[in-house]
Parts: structure tokens; C-alpha cells; sequence
């Protein structure tokens, strides 16, 4: 893959271009697409303000000051195109991808939705309602309910804590002045980046990009700079949300870790496919060994700031004991011993592959470049990772392991804790219990 | 606005067809090569053509159940065998049951392509599977309903809306199956559900990327060439579901429902029929993107749902078409239903414009076009289309079929489908609190 090239608008606008086809030749059509990464995110927000980056980044598709709700729909989907406006913690991102004929018109709605959204009440009414009754569907799911909870443990008061999507409660306060001031203030040229690949040369990219961005206008004051926070100490303890009507247990465990530019980057990640995947140990003593679960996982979030470690499984209410101890031993496992030359190779072979088969689409690799340019670092990293991959030692995920993951664990449980309730309180000293109609995820101690 | 009659925009995207060959081995196997050199990696896929209908009597969920255990050990390999030849080597492999195949796939880095021949091979011509794997891996498919059917919230209507829908034909019984009849199932059920479904008669082999065909080709004859044709016929779902005489209408509750959903299924054509292309562009119509019907109308407008969509779950024999709306808090049920019975009428009584057909035709297109990306996607699509519709070279077709859908199509396969007499209506709702 030939490295990214880059150039810097006027107005501050870091434009990234990068050539790839993205179908084989003989398969004809192919395809462009472009992202917009925006500073700031959820962690621009505070815990009263929870799901106004997310709010603001889904009205932008929702009318602009051109074209309605429908008709910005109506033209994306006219051009076979897809657009996509969501919030991460540390930057939204606004997404086009197009066939390569239909790219140019499909950019000029992409530019029309950053740059000219309405914000009109009435579609602030709108998602908000459609974002409070989706919050309802989320929270029905133990999985996807306990990690929301895994984060607000682990952050405690601090900026990732809050989720993302906000609460029915924040949802019902935020406004159309509010979003309306976020966009003024995080949406700016020198606060953004700009990628466009695919079935385009740098050299028509760059043009691309000053035609229709060149003019975006610089605010003359400095663009706001989120500050540097620190996540609480990790601290073992046991966080149960007790939902009877839970169809089977989530666990996950976790610990505030490491962020993306840290130099144990690549001995983490290692480490974390040791544990994950289908042959990871996490499934292996889950799901091969003791056909506890239908899989077991764990993820290494990185971010500006320290991102969250989690492993996480889903089991029978009866069963809770039992993998709770398993995904704690498996985890501390890793600090605990060296490991093994095959077991390391192999393990690294999963994430090289991964890698690859990422940048396989357009996307992906837009993806991948996005990553590294919102977090500031040198996009010749794309081409050194699987070299960086490869040069992780044993040591130095036991190293990792030893510093980040492998003590302390917090444990959230969403189940039924009727069933399992005793059980845990007997085998672990801290344990709070909170009953789901009480769940507040908005407070820090996650209690209404 | 153009005019209805003018050609369409979208004829501007026309896709060049894949480039094929396609062979059947003496003993039945068929093999499907598409070679590219764009990326050093091939991708491979095994279909057999078994699937959920085919379960067993009393062994719901059977087919399912058994793929898992096609990862647990042939007579020359331990378990786990494909995922050390896989994952170890930065590859990926999975497979997936659906009513009429079992597909198993994989993507390695080219060099490793004889190794999966070997492997496939290895898989089909035995399996070995013992007693403890057998006991722990139904643990891990029972795992598998209670995730995809009790711990999400609406994963038992689709089951339920199969069951209702269904009177007769195995379709009623899904795919996923059903815990108990798992518990009963045997380890000599697995060795007979192998011996009647898995032999080179029964499979589509499907090889895309980098490669060179008469190596590729020489290595299938070496690995699969050798595999015997077992004697005697591979039975097959004969049953057929008597046309539905009037409207079923069902209401089921469950303790996890957030929100109370309205699902309807009409019964349908096969895949290989000439209305499937039809429904998958009414599929398009209603529920594909912000400009669909179904979103723009229930969602968008009249707010009623969170969620509004269609889907054309055409299969080797007659399918559904379901409607599903998932409703927004504090909204009826009874307005909901009328919202979607409007959007049907208006299927069946107004000619969609040309602007709006063009649109479906074009977003139809794209996701091809994106699907296309990938070298498995490219084998899943030739493998689907071999086994689900016995012709790969539908897939270079299919395009063409969705151009040439008209309006008066679209008018007339929804009165054709879109009856009453012909509808299953599902009212899922929360259960009441205690």
C-alpha cells in the first residue's frame, strides 16, 4: 500500500490522501470514500451535557441549510452512497464512501452536512426521542448494558465515564442551542482532518479537497484544547446490576490501561490476543475447555487518555461463579508467567492478519490513517505496524500485563443476581449490588 | 425529476461479470476457481447443501450443532486443527447454518492454499469426534440460542414468526433449534447426519484469489479427486406448505422486551424464482437507508417506531417477506399496524415513480459493488448462489434481473404477496411488570 500523502489547507485543514484500488480491476466500478474526523467527542461534554457530541453529530445529517432531513436521504441514497455522522469519546467522525462516478456529488453533500447543518428544533425533537426509546433497547441487552457500566466504573467522575448516548434524563434536558454551540466549537478547519481515498490520486484529492473545503472559514479565535485527566486508581470490587428479567449473565472485567500513543502500544495490543479471539486463552477456557459460554473476549480500548482493558463473556445465571473465577484467572495468568515462543507467534499472527485484511477495503484504511492522524502520530506508522507487532517480546507482555491488567480487575455483572448473588458475595470481599430500576449511569456512583 | 421511461440513471453502473470456471469432479464435487492477484491472500469456502430444514426428526437445531463439531477432529487431525492452520498464520476461518446450507470458510495468505485443500478435504472425507467434545461443544451451541435468543431482546421473534408462519414444511423449525432436542442429541447422530449430508455430491467448493488455476486444480483432484461417491440417494425436504388460507394473528410477551414490536410474514417464492429479484427491490423500497418508505413513514415521520424495516429472506424453497417495526416508547401497536398497512396499499395501489425505483436500483448496486471488495465476498456470493439457486452464474445476472424491474413489477408482485389470507401478523410485546 503506497504511503498516505498529505498538505494543510489554509485555513488549517490537515488533508490526507491515499491511492488504493478497492475491487479488482476486472469487477469495474470502484469506489472513493472520505472521512472527517472532529476534535473533541464525548469527552468535550460533561456528565450533564452526556450524549450532546452524539446528539450533534446525528443532527447533522437531519437537514441542512439546503436541504431537509428527507432530501439530504433522498440524495445519498439516490447516489447508492453511504453517510454516516457518529461520536467516539475523542472526535467525531463524519463518513462517505461512493462509486467512483457518483463521489464527486455525494462529497458535495458530505461538505453540506458538516459545514451547513440546520440544527432545527424540530429534528433535535426527533432524535431525541428516537435516542431515548433506542437507550431503551440497549439497556435490555446484558452485554451491551454492562459495558457501559464497566466504563463508568472504571472512570469514576472523569471525561470517558459518562455514556456516550447520554441517559434518558440528559437526553430530555440537552437543546437545540446546545448542539448548536458544540458545532461552533469543535467543528472548525484547524480543529479537523480530512482523508479521501480510494479510486483517487493524491493530486485529485488535495484538488478536491480545496475546491470544496478551501473556503471553510478559520474562527479567529484558537480552537479549544481538551485537557489532560487522569482515570481513579484501579481498585478490585465486584459491581452487580441486578435485572432479573436478564435472559443470561454479562461479565466483563476490566482496568483503565493504556492511551495510543503510549510506547507499550504494541506490547498491549499482543497481549490482548493472547487473551482474545476464537483460540485466545479467555475462549479457549471459556468456551473449548468448559463450554461455559458461546465465546469469551477481550478488547484494549486505546484513546488520547488511558483506555479501558475489558474481557468479557455472557453465561448462564448458574454459571456465574464459576467463569467470573475463570476470566480472573485467565487474566492474572498473564502476568504471572512468560509467554510461550509458539503461543506468541501464533498470537501475533492474528493480529498481522487482522491488520491486513482491515486495509483490505477503503474504509478500512481510512480507518487505520484516522486513527493515527487524531492521535497526532507519524502516518508511517501504518507501514512500521506489523514490524512493531513482530518486535514485542515475552517480557514485554508480561511486563504490560504486570503493569496494566493482570491485578485489580473491577468485575461488572448484569444479571440475575438472585441466582448468583450469594455466590459472589461469598468469594469477593468488595461487592456492590445495584438494582436496576436504581442504575444510574449519569452518576458516578451509579446510583439514582 | 426524470421522467418515468427515460433510462435510468443508474444503468451508468454496470458491473463487469466475475470471471469463473466451474468444473464437477467425477465424484460430484463442484469447484468454482475466480483467480486475482490483487492481494496475496485466497479465500476459500465449503458449501454443502444442508441446512436448519434438513434437521433430523426430534433433532432441531441439528445441523447447526454439527458444524461446530466439523471443527472437532478428523481421523488424521486433533480438534481445532483449521483454526491452528488459520488464525496461527494471521488467517481467519468460521462457518455459518442457515435454512439450506452449511458453508464453511476460510482466508489465508496464498502460499497456505494447498494446506486448506488438504484440510477441507480431511473434513469431509472424516470426522472423528469424541465423546467429551461432543458433551462440552452442545454446551457451547446451547450457549449460542441462549445469546442470539434469550439475552437478545427480539432474537426469539424471528424464530417465532418461522414457527407461526410455517405449518407444515421444516422452515417452522428454524435453524438455531431448540435446547432440548439438542440434550437428546447423540454422538451416533453426528456420525449418520455425516454420512448422509457430507459427500462431494453434496458440496460446492469456491476458491477466490491469488492463485494459479491448474495448480489449484491439480491440488483439488489430489485432496478431493480421491474422496469416494457414497452409494444411495441424499435425501431431500419434499414437503410442501399449503398455501395460506387466511391471516394468522399471534400475541407473545416476553420479560425482556423493552419495547412492543409488530411483525408481519407473507409467504413467498424460492430464490431462483422471477419475482425474487422483484422483492429484493421492494426489500430496498421500504427499508433500505434514511429515503426508505418504511423509515421515512414510521420512523421519521409519524414516529411510531424506533425501528421499521423489510426483509426478502428468499430461500432454495418458498420464503418470507417480514415487515418489522419496533415501536418508540408510549406508541400503539394498532397505530403502528395501520402506518404499515398504509405503506402495503400504497405498494399495491400507486406506481412507485421512476426517481424512487432508480434510487433502490442504484443503492442495489452500490452494496454490490462494496460486497465485491473482499475475496470472500466474492466466494460467498458464487457459493450462495450454486447452492440456494444452482446456478453460481446467477451472481453475474442479478444485476441485470434488478435493472429490469419495472414499476408495474413492483405493483404487481405486492398484490400477488401482500394479501391478508397470505399474512402471519406476531404482536411481540414486554410482559406485563410484576
Amino acid at each position: 500500500m503506497p504511503a498516505p500523502a498529505e498538505r494543510i489547507l489554509d485555513n488549517g485543514l490537515r488533508v490526507i490522501a491515499f491511492q488504493q484500488r478497492s475491487a479488482p480491476k476486472a469487477l469495474g466500478v470502484p469506489l472513493i470514500a472520505a472521512q472527517l474526523i472532529v476534535r473533541g467527542g464525548g469527552s468535550a461534554e460533561s456528565d450533564a451535557e452526556a450524549g450532546l457530541s452524539a446528539l450533534t453529530a446525528s443532527l447533522l445529517t437531519q437537514g441542512t441549510t439546503k436541504r431537509s432531513a428527507l432530501e439530504v436521504a433522498q440524495s445519498v441514497d439516490a447516489l447508492g452512497a453511504r453517510l454516516d455522522a457518529s461520536s467516539g469519546f475523542d472526535a467525531a467522525v463524519v463518513s462517505i464512501n461512493a462509486t467512483t462516478p457518483e463521489f464527486p456529488q455525494a462529497f458535495a453533500i458530505f461538505d453540506e452536512v458538516i459545514r451547513h447543518p440546520a440544527f432545527t428544533p424540530a429534528e433535535v425533537e426527533r432524535v431525541r426521542t428516537k435516542s431515548i426509546s433506542d437507550l431503551g433497547l440497549t439497556y435490555s441487552n446484558p452485554s451491551a448494558l454492562a459495558r457501559l457500566v464497566a466504563n463508568r466504573v472504571a472512570y469514576a467522575a472523569a471525561p470517558y465515564g459518562h455514556p456516550l448516548a447520554g441517559t434518558a434524563e440528559t437526553l430530555a434536558s440537552l437543546t437545540c442551542a446546545e448542539a448548536t454551540h458544540f458545532h461552533e466549537r469543535w467543528y472548525r478547519p484547524d480543529n479537523a482532518v480530512l482523508i479521501v481515498g480510494g479510486d483517487i490520486t493524491p493530486d485529485d484529492a488535495f484538488a478536491l479537497a480545496q475546491r470544496v473545503f478551501g473556503n471553510w472559514k478559520k474562527p479567529s479565535t484558537p480552537a479549544a484544547v481538551l485537557q489532560p485527566f487522569s482515570a481513579p486508581p484501579s481498585r478490585a470490587h465486584v459491581v452487580i446490576v441486578d435485572k432479573p428479567d436478564a435472559g443470561r449473565t454479562a461479565i466483563v472485567a476490566g482496568r483503565v490501561a493504556i492511551a495510543r500513543n503510549s510506547p507499550e502500544y504494541y506490547a498491549g495490543t499482543v497481549a490482548t490476543a493472547v487473551l482474545a479471539g476464537y483460540s485466545g486463552r479467555l475462549n479457549q477456557e471459556i468456551r473449548v475447555k468448559r463450554g461455559l459460554s458461546y465465546g469469551a473476549g477481550a478488547q484494549l480500548a486505546t484513546r488520547r487518555e488511558p483506555g479501558l482493558f475489558i474481557a468479557s463473556t455472557l453465561v448462564d445465571h448458574t454459571k456465574v461463579a464459576e467463569a467470573t473465577k475463570v476470566v480472573l484467572d485467565t487474566i492474572a495468568g498473564l502476568g504471572q508467567t512468560p509467554v510461550e515462543a509458539k503461543e506468541l507467534t501464533t498470537r501475533k499472527a492474528t493480529i498481522t492478519g487482522a491488520f491486513y485484511r482491515g486495509i483490505e477495503t477503503i474504509d478500512g484504511i481510512a480507518a487505520a490513517v484516522g486513527e493515527l492522524a487524531l492521535y497526532d502520530m507519524p502516518l508511517g506508522e501504518l507501514e512500521r505496524y506489523v514490524a512493531g507487532i513482530q518486535a514485542v517480546r515475552a517480557t514485554d507482555v508480561e511486563h504490560f500485563a504486570k503493569a496494566h491488567v493482570a491485578s485489580d480487575a473491577f468485575v461488572v455483572l448484569v444479571g440475575d443476581a438472585g441466582v448468583f448473588g450469594e455466590a459472589i458475595r461469598t468469594a469477593y470481599p468488595a461487592v456492590q449490588i445495584v438494582p436496576f430500576a436504581q442504575l444510574d449511569l449519569n452518576r458516578a456512583n451509579l446510583m439514582r | 425529476m426524470s421522467l418515468s421511461g427515460t433510462a435510468p440513471a443508474s444503468a451508468a453502473i454496470s458491473l463487469a461479470p466475475i470471471d469463473f470456471s466451474d468444473r464437477t469432479l467425477a465424484n460430484g464435487l463442484r469447484a468454482i476457481l475466480v483467480e486475482d492477484h490483487r492481494t496475496p491472500t485466497v479465500a476459500i469456502n465449503v458449501g454443502y447443501r444442508v441446512g436448519g430444514k434438513d434437521d433430523p426428526p426430534g433433532r432441531s437445531g441439528f445441523a447447526h450443532l454439527f458444524e461446530h463439531l466439523m471443527f472437532k477432529g478428523t481421523s488424521d487431525t486433533a480438534p481445532e486443527t483449521i483454526d491452528r492452520l488459520t488464525e496461527d498464520i494471521g488467517g481467519f476461518n468460521n462457518a455459518f447454518t442457515a435454512e439450506d446450507i452449511t458453508n464453511y470458510y476460510e482466508v489465508v495468505p496464498s502460499n497456505y492454499l494447498e494446506t486448506l485443500l488438504w484440510a477441507e478435504a480431511d473434513r469431509l472425507s472424516s470426522l472423528t469426534v469424541n465423546e467429551p467434545n461432543f458433551v462440552t461443544e452442545r454446551e457451547v451451541v446451547i450457549g449460542e440460542y441462549d445469546q442470539r435468543i434469550l439475552a437478545e431482546p427480539y432474537g426469539m421473534l424471528d424464530e417465532l414468526s418461522n414457527r407461526e408462519a410455517y405449518t407444515v414444511h421444516p422452515y417452522r423449525r428454524g435453524v438455531i433449534g431448540d435446547p432440548e432436542n439438542l440434550r437428546a442429541a447423540t454422538l451416533e447422530d453426528v456420525r449418520q447426519f455425516h454420512r448422509t449430508y457430507y459427500r462431494p455430491d453434496n458440496a460446492v467448493l469456491v476458491v477466490v484469489g491469488d492463485f494459479d488455476s491448474a495448480q489449484a486444480d491439480a491440488w483439488i483432484d489430489t485432496y478431493f479427486g480421491v474422496i469416494l461417491k457414497p452409494a444411495g440417494v441424499i435425501p431431500r425436504v419434499t414437503v410442501v406448505e399449503p398455501p395460506q388460507t387466511g391471516e394468522r394473528m399471534l400475541t407473545y410477551s416476553a420479560a425482556n422486551v423493552p419495547l412492543p414490536a409488530v411483525d408481519y410474514a407473507y409467504h413467498v417464492p424460492a430464490a431462483s424464482a422471477p419475482d425474487a429479484a422483484v422483492l429484493d427491490v421492494i426489500e430496498t423500497l421500504l427499508g433500505a437507508g434514511k429515503s426508505s418508505r418504511l423509515y421515512v413513514s414510521l420512523v421519521y415521520g409519524k414516529q411510531l417506531a424506533t425501528v421499521a424495516y423489510a426483509s426478502a429472506d428468499l430461500r432454495e424453497q418458498p420464503g418470507l417477506f417480514g415487515f418489522r417495526a419496533i415501536l418508540s416508547k408510549g406508541k400503539s401497536i394498532s397505530d403502528t399496524r395501520t402506518a404499515l398497512d398504509l405503506e402495503i396499499a400504497r405498494l399495491q395501489n400507486e406506481a412507485v415513480t421512476a426517481v424512487e425505483l432508480d434510487r433502490a436500483k442504484t443503492q442495489i448496486a452500490s452494496s454490490f459493488i462494496r460486497s465485491r471488495q473482499t475475496y470472500n465476498g466474492i466466494a460467498l456470493a458464487l457459493v450462495r448462489a450454486a447452492v440456494e439457486r444452482g446456478d453460481p452464474g446467477a451472481v453475474n445476472g442479478d444485476l441485470a434481473r434488478y435493472q429490469a424491474v419495472s414499476a408495474a413489477d413492483v405493483q404487481r408482485v405486492a398484490r400477488t404477496y401482500f394479501t391478508l389470507p397470505n399474512r402471519t401478523v406476531i404482536e411481540y410485546l414486554p410482559a406485563a411488570s410484576a
